[in-house]
Protein backbone atom coordinates (compact mmCIF):
# COMPACT_ATOMS: atom_id res chain seq x y z
CA UNK A 1 0.00 0.00 0.00
CA UNK A 2 1.29 3.40 -0.93
CA UNK A 3 1.91 5.53 1.94
CA UNK A 4 -0.30 8.42 1.00
CA UNK A 5 -2.94 5.37 0.68
CA UNK A 6 -1.73 4.20 4.34
CA UNK A 7 -3.05 7.59 5.77
CA UNK A 8 -5.89 8.07 3.66
CA UNK A 9 -7.58 5.18 5.02
CA UNK A 10 -6.36 6.19 8.92
CA UNK A 11 -8.10 9.41 8.00
CA UNK A 12 -11.35 7.23 6.77
CA UNK A 13 -11.54 4.78 9.34
CA UNK A 14 -11.30 7.70 11.92
CA UNK A 15 -14.31 9.87 10.55
CA UNK A 16 -16.24 6.42 10.47
CA UNK A 17 -15.53 5.44 14.26
CA UNK A 18 -16.26 9.30 14.74
CA UNK A 19 -19.95 9.01 12.80
CA UNK A 20 -20.83 6.01 14.29
CA UNK A 21 -20.08 7.00 18.34
CA UNK A 22 -22.06 10.60 17.42
CA UNK A 23 -25.02 8.11 16.45
CA UNK A 24 -24.71 6.40 19.59
CA UNK A 25 -24.76 9.28 21.83
CA UNK A 26 -27.51 10.87 20.30
CA UNK A 27 -29.16 7.83 21.08
CA UNK A 28 -28.62 7.85 24.79
CA UNK A 29 -29.72 10.88 25.44
CA UNK A 30 -32.85 9.97 24.22
CA UNK A 31 -35.48 8.70 26.55
CA UNK A 32 -35.97 4.92 26.65
CA UNK A 33 -38.78 3.81 24.29
CA UNK A 34 -39.50 0.78 27.35
CA UNK A 35 -43.07 1.06 28.55
CA UNK A 36 -43.10 -0.61 32.35
CA UNK A 37 -45.39 -3.05 31.63
CA UNK A 38 -47.36 -3.51 35.22
CA UNK A 39 -47.04 0.49 36.13
CA UNK A 40 -47.76 1.65 32.56
CA UNK A 41 -49.91 -0.21 29.51
CA UNK A 42 -49.89 0.29 26.36
CA UNK A 43 -53.30 1.76 25.02
CA UNK A 44 -54.83 -1.26 23.19
CA UNK A 45 -55.94 -1.03 19.74
CA UNK A 46 -59.83 -1.25 18.77
CA UNK A 47 -61.24 -4.62 18.38
CA UNK A 48 -57.77 -6.25 20.17
CA UNK A 49 -58.82 -9.87 20.75
CA UNK A 50 -58.04 -11.65 24.38
CA UNK A 51 -61.28 -13.45 25.45
CA UNK A 52 -64.85 -14.00 24.31
CA UNK A 53 -67.29 -12.71 26.73
CA UNK A 54 -70.90 -12.42 27.03
CA UNK A 55 -73.06 -9.69 26.18
CA UNK A 56 -75.03 -8.19 29.37
CA UNK A 57 -78.18 -6.29 27.96
CA UNK A 58 -80.05 -3.56 29.58
CA UNK A 59 -82.06 -5.75 31.76
CA UNK A 60 -79.11 -7.30 32.90
CA UNK A 61 -79.72 -10.53 31.30
CA UNK A 62 -77.12 -12.14 28.97
CA UNK A 63 -78.20 -11.91 25.07
CA UNK A 64 -77.04 -15.47 25.08
CA UNK A 65 -80.01 -18.15 23.80
CA UNK A 66 -77.87 -21.18 24.12
CA UNK A 67 -78.45 -21.45 20.52
CA UNK A 68 -74.96 -23.79 20.61
CA UNK A 69 -74.05 -22.26 17.17
CA UNK A 70 -70.91 -21.25 19.09
CA UNK A 71 -69.88 -24.37 20.31
CA UNK A 72 -69.81 -25.87 16.88
CA UNK A 73 -68.19 -23.35 15.33
CA UNK A 74 -65.30 -23.24 17.34
CA UNK A 75 -62.44 -24.79 15.87
CA UNK A 76 -60.86 -26.32 19.20
CA UNK A 77 -64.22 -27.19 20.71
CA UNK A 78 -63.52 -25.18 24.06
CA UNK A 79 -67.39 -24.06 24.64
CA UNK A 80 -69.45 -26.13 26.53
CA UNK A 81 -72.82 -25.06 26.98
CA UNK A 82 -76.60 -26.44 27.21
CA UNK A 83 -79.75 -24.57 27.43
CA UNK A 84 -81.71 -23.67 30.51
CA UNK A 85 -84.90 -26.24 31.24
CA UNK A 86 -87.67 -24.31 33.27
CA UNK A 87 -89.16 -26.25 36.58
CA UNK A 88 -92.33 -26.76 33.87
CA UNK A 89 -90.46 -28.81 31.77
CA UNK A 90 -90.39 -26.08 28.81
CA UNK A 91 -86.85 -24.38 27.25
CA UNK A 92 -86.07 -20.93 28.03
CA UNK A 93 -83.58 -19.88 25.48
CA UNK A 94 -81.48 -19.24 27.88
CA UNK A 95 -78.09 -21.22 28.95
CA UNK A 96 -77.94 -23.17 32.24
CA UNK A 97 -74.00 -23.10 31.92
CA UNK A 98 -72.01 -21.27 29.27
CA UNK A 99 -68.18 -23.24 30.20
CA UNK A 100 -64.87 -21.76 28.14
CA UNK A 101 -61.83 -23.14 28.27
CA UNK A 102 -59.35 -20.34 27.95
CA UNK A 103 -56.25 -23.03 28.26
CA UNK A 104 -56.99 -23.70 24.58
CA UNK A 105 -58.58 -20.68 23.08
CA UNK A 106 -57.01 -19.56 20.23
CA UNK A 107 -58.55 -15.71 19.88
CA UNK A 108 -59.92 -16.69 16.04
CA UNK A 109 -63.34 -14.69 16.45
CA UNK A 110 -65.28 -17.60 14.77
CA UNK A 111 -68.05 -17.94 17.83
CA UNK A 112 -68.36 -14.30 17.37
CA UNK A 113 -68.45 -14.14 13.86
CA UNK A 114 -71.16 -17.68 14.20
CA UNK A 115 -73.66 -15.79 16.89
CA UNK A 116 -76.65 -14.35 15.65
CA UNK A 117 -77.99 -13.02 18.74
CA UNK A 118 -75.02 -10.44 19.17
CA UNK A 119 -74.24 -12.26 22.58
CA UNK A 120 -70.70 -12.81 21.98
CA UNK A 121 -67.88 -9.88 21.47
CA UNK A 122 -63.79 -10.05 22.19
CA UNK A 123 -62.90 -8.48 25.03
CA UNK A 124 -59.41 -6.95 25.01
CA UNK A 125 -58.71 -8.27 28.17
CA UNK A 126 -54.93 -10.20 27.81
CA UNK A 127 -53.99 -10.87 31.62
CA UNK A 128 -55.71 -14.04 31.83
CA UNK A 129 -52.86 -16.24 33.30
CA UNK A 130 -53.74 -17.93 37.02
CA UNK A 131 -51.49 -20.15 39.28
CA UNK A 132 -54.51 -22.76 38.49
CA UNK A 133 -55.90 -24.86 35.86
CA UNK A 134 -59.16 -24.06 37.08
CA UNK A 135 -58.49 -20.14 36.94
CA UNK A 136 -58.63 -20.71 33.23
CA UNK A 137 -62.07 -22.46 33.12
CA UNK A 138 -64.46 -19.20 32.64
CA UNK A 139 -68.08 -19.80 33.58
CA UNK A 140 -70.99 -17.38 32.60
CA UNK A 141 -71.00 -14.95 35.23
CA UNK A 142 -66.78 -14.58 34.64
CA UNK A 143 -67.47 -14.18 31.44
CA UNK A 144 -70.16 -11.47 31.77
CA UNK A 145 -67.61 -9.63 34.36
CA UNK A 146 -65.19 -9.80 31.72
CA UNK A 147 -67.49 -8.20 29.08
CA UNK A 148 -68.48 -5.23 31.66
CA UNK A 149 -64.86 -4.27 33.40
CA UNK A 150 -63.39 -4.43 29.34
CA UNK A 151 -63.51 -2.87 26.10
CA UNK A 152 -64.75 -4.94 23.83
CA UNK A 153 -65.92 -5.25 20.26
CA UNK A 154 -68.24 -7.42 18.01
CA UNK A 155 -66.16 -8.55 14.87
CA UNK A 156 -67.79 -10.04 11.48
CA UNK A 157 -66.88 -10.26 7.62
CA UNK A 158 -63.91 -8.47 8.81
CA UNK A 159 -65.79 -5.56 10.12
CA UNK A 160 -65.98 -4.19 13.60
CA UNK A 161 -69.73 -4.04 14.42
CA UNK B 1 3.13 -0.53 65.53
CA UNK B 2 1.41 3.04 63.84
CA UNK B 3 2.93 2.53 60.34
CA UNK B 4 1.29 -1.05 60.22
CA UNK B 5 -2.13 0.29 60.93
CA UNK B 6 -1.39 3.30 58.44
CA UNK B 7 -1.05 0.38 55.46
CA UNK B 8 -3.67 -1.85 57.27
CA UNK B 9 -5.93 1.42 57.31
CA UNK B 10 -4.97 2.02 53.12
CA UNK B 11 -5.40 -1.87 52.22
CA UNK B 12 -8.96 -1.40 53.67
CA UNK B 13 -9.74 1.46 52.24
CA UNK B 14 -8.59 0.34 48.52
CA UNK B 15 -9.80 -2.91 48.91
CA UNK B 16 -13.29 -1.57 49.85
CA UNK B 17 -13.09 0.70 46.88
CA UNK B 18 -12.34 -2.00 44.57
CA UNK B 19 -15.07 -3.67 45.57
CA UNK B 20 -17.56 -0.81 45.33
CA UNK B 21 -16.26 0.53 42.36
CA UNK B 22 -16.67 -2.97 40.98
CA UNK B 23 -20.36 -3.27 41.43
CA UNK B 24 -20.99 0.70 40.08
CA UNK B 25 -19.13 0.07 37.05
CA UNK B 26 -20.86 -3.37 36.13
CA UNK B 27 -24.20 -1.43 37.37
CA UNK B 28 -23.14 1.77 34.97
CA UNK B 29 -21.34 -0.79 32.25
CA UNK B 30 -25.41 -2.26 31.78
CA UNK B 31 -27.04 1.35 32.42
CA UNK B 32 -24.66 2.72 29.62
CA UNK B 33 -25.56 -0.21 27.54
CA UNK B 34 -29.30 -0.35 27.76
CA UNK B 35 -29.50 3.75 27.18
CA UNK B 36 -27.54 3.19 23.79
CA UNK B 37 -29.87 0.58 23.05
CA UNK B 38 -33.46 2.82 23.83
CA UNK B 39 -33.31 0.60 26.97
CA UNK B 40 -33.89 0.94 30.47
CA UNK B 41 -31.62 -1.52 31.85
CA UNK B 42 -31.50 -2.61 35.59
CA UNK B 43 -34.41 -1.37 37.25
CA UNK B 44 -36.47 -2.97 39.41
CA UNK B 45 -33.40 -4.44 42.36
CA UNK B 46 -33.20 -0.92 44.55
CA UNK B 47 -35.72 1.49 43.72
CA UNK B 48 -32.92 4.25 42.18
CA UNK B 49 -32.58 2.59 38.75
CA UNK B 50 -31.58 -0.68 39.97
CA UNK B 51 -28.88 0.64 42.28
CA UNK B 52 -28.90 -2.74 44.14
CA UNK B 53 -29.04 -5.00 41.21
CA UNK B 54 -25.00 -5.85 41.47
CA UNK B 55 -25.67 -6.63 45.19
CA UNK B 56 -28.18 -9.26 44.22
CA UNK B 57 -25.89 -10.56 41.55
CA UNK B 58 -23.09 -10.77 43.89
CA UNK B 59 -24.49 -12.37 46.46
CA UNK B 60 -26.04 -14.80 43.90
CA UNK B 61 -22.67 -15.57 43.01
CA UNK B 62 -20.88 -16.20 46.58
CA UNK B 63 -24.40 -18.77 46.64
CA UNK B 64 -23.19 -20.75 43.53
CA UNK B 65 -21.80 -24.08 43.89
CA UNK B 66 -18.26 -24.30 43.68
CA UNK B 67 -17.62 -26.13 40.26
CA UNK B 68 -14.47 -27.54 39.05
CA UNK B 69 -13.85 -29.52 35.84
CA UNK B 70 -12.94 -33.21 36.49
CA UNK B 71 -9.79 -32.74 33.64
CA UNK B 72 -8.97 -29.49 35.16
CA UNK B 73 -5.39 -29.07 35.93
CA UNK B 74 -6.60 -28.46 39.73
CA UNK B 75 -3.72 -25.99 41.34
CA UNK B 76 -3.44 -24.04 37.99
CA UNK B 77 -6.87 -23.69 37.63
CA UNK B 78 -7.16 -23.06 40.89
CA UNK B 79 -5.29 -20.18 41.39
CA UNK B 80 -5.67 -18.09 38.15
CA UNK B 81 -8.71 -16.09 39.53
CA UNK B 82 -6.49 -15.02 42.08
CA UNK B 83 -3.62 -13.94 40.08
CA UNK B 84 -5.78 -11.98 38.27
CA UNK B 85 -7.47 -10.24 41.12
CA UNK B 86 -3.58 -9.62 42.68
CA UNK B 87 -2.28 -7.20 39.89
CA UNK B 88 -5.81 -5.61 39.49
CA UNK B 89 -4.92 -4.14 42.95
CA UNK B 90 -1.42 -3.54 43.24
CA UNK B 91 -2.09 -0.91 40.19
CA UNK B 92 -3.39 1.33 42.86
CA UNK B 93 0.11 1.50 45.00
CA UNK B 94 1.39 4.71 42.71
CA UNK B 95 -1.34 6.09 41.74
CA UNK B 96 -1.97 9.31 43.57
CA UNK B 97 -5.87 9.90 43.89
CA UNK B 98 -5.01 13.28 45.50
CA UNK B 99 -2.26 15.84 46.86
CA UNK B 100 -1.87 13.32 49.57
CA UNK B 101 -3.83 10.35 48.93
CA UNK B 102 -1.24 7.95 47.91
CA UNK B 103 -0.14 4.43 49.06
CA UNK B 104 3.67 4.90 47.99
CA UNK B 105 5.49 7.02 45.59
CA UNK B 106 7.71 4.81 44.01
CA UNK B 107 10.17 6.59 41.76
CA UNK B 108 9.95 3.78 38.88
CA UNK B 109 5.74 4.13 39.11
CA UNK B 110 5.28 3.85 35.70
CA UNK B 111 7.59 0.80 35.26
CA UNK B 112 6.30 -0.79 37.82
CA UNK B 113 2.65 -0.43 36.55
CA UNK B 114 3.60 -1.91 33.11
CA UNK B 115 5.51 -4.89 34.89
CA UNK B 116 2.09 -5.26 37.62
CA UNK B 117 -0.57 -4.86 34.43
CA UNK B 118 1.12 -7.61 32.81
CA UNK B 119 0.52 -10.17 35.23
CA UNK B 120 -3.20 -10.24 33.95
CA UNK B 121 -1.51 -12.13 30.83
CA UNK B 122 -0.33 -14.91 32.97
CA UNK B 123 -3.37 -15.08 34.96
CA UNK B 124 -5.20 -15.32 31.66
CA UNK B 125 -3.14 -18.17 30.22
CA UNK B 126 -3.18 -19.79 33.33
CA UNK B 127 -7.13 -20.39 33.23
CA UNK B 128 -6.96 -21.15 29.60
CA UNK B 129 -4.47 -24.12 30.02
CA UNK B 130 -5.79 -25.20 33.40
CA UNK B 131 -8.96 -25.44 32.15
CA UNK B 132 -8.15 -28.37 29.77
CA UNK B 133 -10.72 -26.96 27.26
CA UNK B 134 -10.23 -26.23 23.67
CA UNK B 135 -12.43 -22.93 23.65
CA UNK B 136 -10.59 -21.49 26.93
CA UNK B 137 -7.20 -22.79 25.19
CA UNK B 138 -7.71 -20.62 22.28
CA UNK B 139 -9.20 -17.68 23.93
CA UNK B 140 -5.72 -17.39 26.31
CA UNK B 141 -3.73 -18.02 23.12
CA UNK B 142 -5.37 -15.31 21.63
CA UNK B 143 -5.08 -12.84 24.68
CA UNK B 144 -1.31 -14.07 25.17
CA UNK B 145 -0.90 -12.37 21.50
CA UNK B 146 -3.29 -9.57 22.06
CA UNK B 147 -1.72 -8.73 25.35
CA UNK B 148 2.01 -9.20 24.25
CA UNK B 149 1.69 -7.05 21.04
CA UNK B 150 -0.10 -4.24 22.57
CA UNK B 151 2.15 -3.90 25.66
CA UNK B 152 4.64 -2.47 22.97
CA UNK B 153 2.38 0.67 22.10
CA UNK B 154 1.19 0.99 25.60
CA UNK B 155 4.88 1.29 27.32
CA UNK B 156 5.82 3.45 24.09
CA UNK B 157 3.32 5.97 24.09
CA UNK B 158 3.80 6.47 27.74
CA UNK B 159 7.77 7.36 27.10
CA UNK B 160 6.59 11.26 25.71
CA UNK B 161 5.05 11.38 28.82
CA UNK B 162 8.01 10.44 30.75
CA UNK B 163 10.37 12.66 28.37
CA UNK B 164 8.41 15.90 29.25
CA UNK B 165 7.97 15.24 33.00
CA UNK B 166 11.83 14.20 33.28
CA UNK B 167 10.24 11.43 36.23
CA UNK B 168 8.97 7.99 36.07
CA UNK B 169 6.96 8.95 39.28
CA UNK B 170 3.52 9.19 38.83
CA UNK B 171 3.25 12.23 41.79
CA UNK B 172 6.08 14.56 39.47
CA UNK B 173 4.09 13.27 36.17
CA UNK B 174 1.33 15.13 37.65
CA UNK B 175 3.02 17.86 39.42
CA UNK B 176 4.47 18.46 35.87
CA UNK B 177 1.33 19.05 34.16
CA UNK B 178 0.21 22.03 36.73
CA UNK B 179 -0.09 24.67 33.85
CA UNK B 180 -0.89 22.39 30.47
CA UNK B 181 -2.01 18.65 30.55
CA UNK B 182 0.42 16.66 29.08
CA UNK B 183 -2.63 15.47 26.38
CA UNK B 184 -2.20 18.76 24.33
CA UNK B 185 1.30 18.52 23.25
CA UNK B 186 1.01 14.49 23.74
CA UNK B 187 -1.96 14.17 21.92
CA UNK B 188 -0.92 10.86 19.76
CA UNK B 189 0.33 9.43 22.82
CA UNK B 190 -3.14 10.05 24.37
CA UNK B 191 -4.51 7.93 21.65
CA UNK B 192 -2.01 5.24 20.65
CA UNK B 193 -2.23 4.83 24.90
CA UNK B 194 -6.52 4.66 25.37
CA UNK B 195 -6.54 2.30 21.97
CA UNK B 196 -3.86 0.08 23.39
CA UNK B 197 -5.31 0.02 27.23
CA UNK B 198 -8.70 -0.98 25.81
CA UNK B 199 -7.02 -3.80 24.12
CA UNK B 200 -4.85 -4.83 27.11
CA UNK B 201 -8.44 -4.74 29.21
CA UNK B 202 -9.89 -7.15 26.50
CA UNK B 203 -12.73 -4.45 25.95
CA UNK B 204 -15.09 -4.63 22.85
CA UNK B 205 -13.93 -3.78 19.71
CA UNK B 206 -10.21 -5.97 21.21
CA UNK B 207 -12.35 -8.70 22.79
CA UNK B 208 -11.24 -11.63 20.85
CA UNK B 209 -10.48 -13.72 23.28
CA UNK B 210 -13.75 -14.12 25.11
CA UNK B 211 -15.48 -13.54 21.50
CA UNK B 212 -18.69 -15.25 22.92
CA UNK B 213 -20.07 -16.04 19.08
CA UNK B 214 -17.30 -18.28 18.20
CA UNK B 215 -15.28 -19.32 22.00
CA UNK B 216 -18.25 -19.49 24.51
CA UNK B 217 -16.46 -17.28 27.10
CA UNK B 218 -12.98 -17.63 25.96
CA UNK B 219 -10.37 -18.24 29.21
CA UNK B 220 -13.63 -17.84 31.61
CA UNK B 221 -15.51 -20.67 30.12
CA UNK B 222 -15.03 -23.32 32.70
CA UNK B 223 -15.39 -20.94 36.04
CA UNK B 224 -18.60 -19.94 37.77
CA UNK B 225 -19.94 -18.71 40.83
CA UNK B 226 -17.00 -16.92 43.16
CA UNK B 227 -13.95 -17.88 40.84
CA UNK B 228 -16.11 -16.34 37.59
CA UNK B 229 -16.62 -13.37 40.32
CA UNK B 230 -13.07 -12.62 40.86
CA UNK B 231 -12.02 -12.46 37.02
CA UNK B 232 -15.32 -9.91 36.57
CA UNK B 233 -14.21 -8.10 39.18
CA UNK B 234 -10.74 -7.74 38.29
CA UNK B 235 -12.08 -6.94 34.89
CA UNK B 236 -13.84 -3.68 36.05
CA UNK B 237 -10.84 -2.80 38.47
CA UNK B 238 -8.31 -3.12 35.40
CA UNK B 239 -11.15 -1.16 33.62
CA UNK B 240 -10.85 1.73 36.33
CA UNK B 241 -7.10 1.97 36.73
CA UNK B 242 -6.59 1.94 33.10
CA UNK B 243 -8.84 4.85 33.24
CA UNK B 244 -7.07 6.19 36.26
CA UNK B 245 -3.50 5.79 34.78
CA UNK B 246 -4.73 7.81 31.58
CA UNK B 247 -5.69 10.60 33.63
CA UNK B 248 -2.78 10.48 35.62
CA UNK B 249 -0.62 10.79 32.67
CA UNK B 250 -2.42 13.00 30.49
CA UNK B 251 -5.46 14.63 31.83
CA UNK B 252 -4.07 15.93 34.73
CA UNK B 253 -4.42 14.05 37.22
CA UNK B 254 -5.81 15.72 40.68
CA UNK B 255 -5.39 18.54 38.91
CA UNK B 256 -8.74 21.13 38.42
CA UNK B 257 -10.31 24.47 40.06
CA UNK B 258 -12.81 24.44 42.74
CA UNK B 259 -14.06 21.22 43.83
CA UNK B 260 -11.09 18.85 45.81
CA UNK B 261 -8.63 17.23 44.29
CA UNK B 262 -10.00 13.76 44.52
CA UNK B 263 -13.13 14.48 42.94
CA UNK B 264 -11.62 15.65 39.95
CA UNK B 265 -9.73 12.74 40.05
CA UNK B 266 -12.50 10.89 40.24
CA UNK B 267 -14.78 12.74 37.63
CA UNK B 268 -11.93 12.82 35.16
CA UNK B 269 -11.63 9.23 35.64
CA UNK B 270 -15.26 8.23 35.65
CA UNK B 271 -15.56 9.99 32.19
CA UNK B 272 -12.72 7.79 30.61
CA UNK B 273 -14.17 4.50 31.92
CA UNK B 274 -17.34 6.34 30.46
CA UNK B 275 -15.82 6.55 26.85
CA UNK B 276 -14.58 3.12 27.61
CA UNK B 277 -17.72 1.87 27.46
CA UNK B 278 -19.14 4.52 24.84
CA UNK B 279 -16.70 2.81 22.31
CA UNK B 280 -17.90 -1.09 23.71
CA UNK B 281 -21.41 -0.16 22.50
CA UNK B 282 -20.69 1.11 19.59
CA UNK B 283 -17.68 -0.45 17.55
CA UNK B 284 -17.94 -3.89 16.58
CA UNK B 285 -15.57 -6.73 17.19
CA UNK B 286 -12.33 -5.96 14.72
CA UNK B 287 -10.93 -9.92 13.37
CA UNK B 288 -7.53 -11.34 14.62
CA UNK B 289 -5.41 -9.95 11.75
CA UNK B 290 -7.09 -6.68 12.32
CA UNK B 291 -5.98 -6.44 15.35
CA UNK B 292 -2.49 -7.20 14.88
CA UNK B 293 -2.39 -4.68 11.72
CA UNK B 294 -3.79 -2.04 13.83
CA UNK B 295 -0.90 -3.22 16.86
CA UNK B 296 2.31 -3.44 14.71
CA UNK B 297 1.13 -1.81 11.72
CA UNK B 298 -0.54 1.85 13.10
CA UNK B 299 -0.37 1.92 16.76
CA UNK B 300 3.86 1.27 17.05
CA UNK B 301 4.62 3.70 14.33
CA UNK B 302 2.47 6.36 15.46
CA UNK B 303 4.20 6.21 19.05
CA UNK B 304 7.60 5.80 17.88
CA UNK B 305 6.80 8.99 15.66
CA UNK B 306 5.67 10.75 18.95
CA UNK B 307 8.62 9.65 20.45
CA UNK B 308 10.75 11.62 17.78
CA UNK B 309 8.45 14.54 17.99
CA UNK B 310 8.87 14.70 21.67
CA UNK B 311 12.43 14.66 21.29
CA UNK B 312 12.97 16.95 19.32
CA UNK B 313 10.59 19.40 20.63
CA UNK B 314 12.38 19.05 23.66
CA UNK B 315 15.72 19.18 22.66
Amino acid sequence: MSTLGFFREVVDSATSIIKGHVVTIKEFFQPPITVHYPEEKLELPKGSRGIPALVVNEEGRLNCTACGLCARACPPQIIDLKMLVGSDGKKQQYPEYFNLDMSRCMQCNLCVEACPFDALEMADAYELSGYELEDLMYDMDRLADIWKNHKSVRIAGGEKI
Amino acid sequence: MPQLLVALIKVVVILGFVGVNALFLIWLERKVSARIQNRVGPYRVGPPHGLLQTIADAIKLLAKEDVMPGAADRWVWFFAPVVMFIPAILVFLPIPFGPQLIVKDLNIGILYIAAVTSFSLLAIFMAGWGSNNKYSLLGAMRAAAQLVSYEVPLVLSVIGVVMMAQSMSLVDIVAGQERIWFVVPQILGFIVFFIASLAELNRTPFDLSEAESELVAGYITEYSGLRWGFFFVAEYTNLFTASAIAVTLFLGGWHGPLLPPIIWFLIKTYFLVFVAMWIRWTLPRVRIDQLADIGWKFLLPVSLFNILLTGVFLS
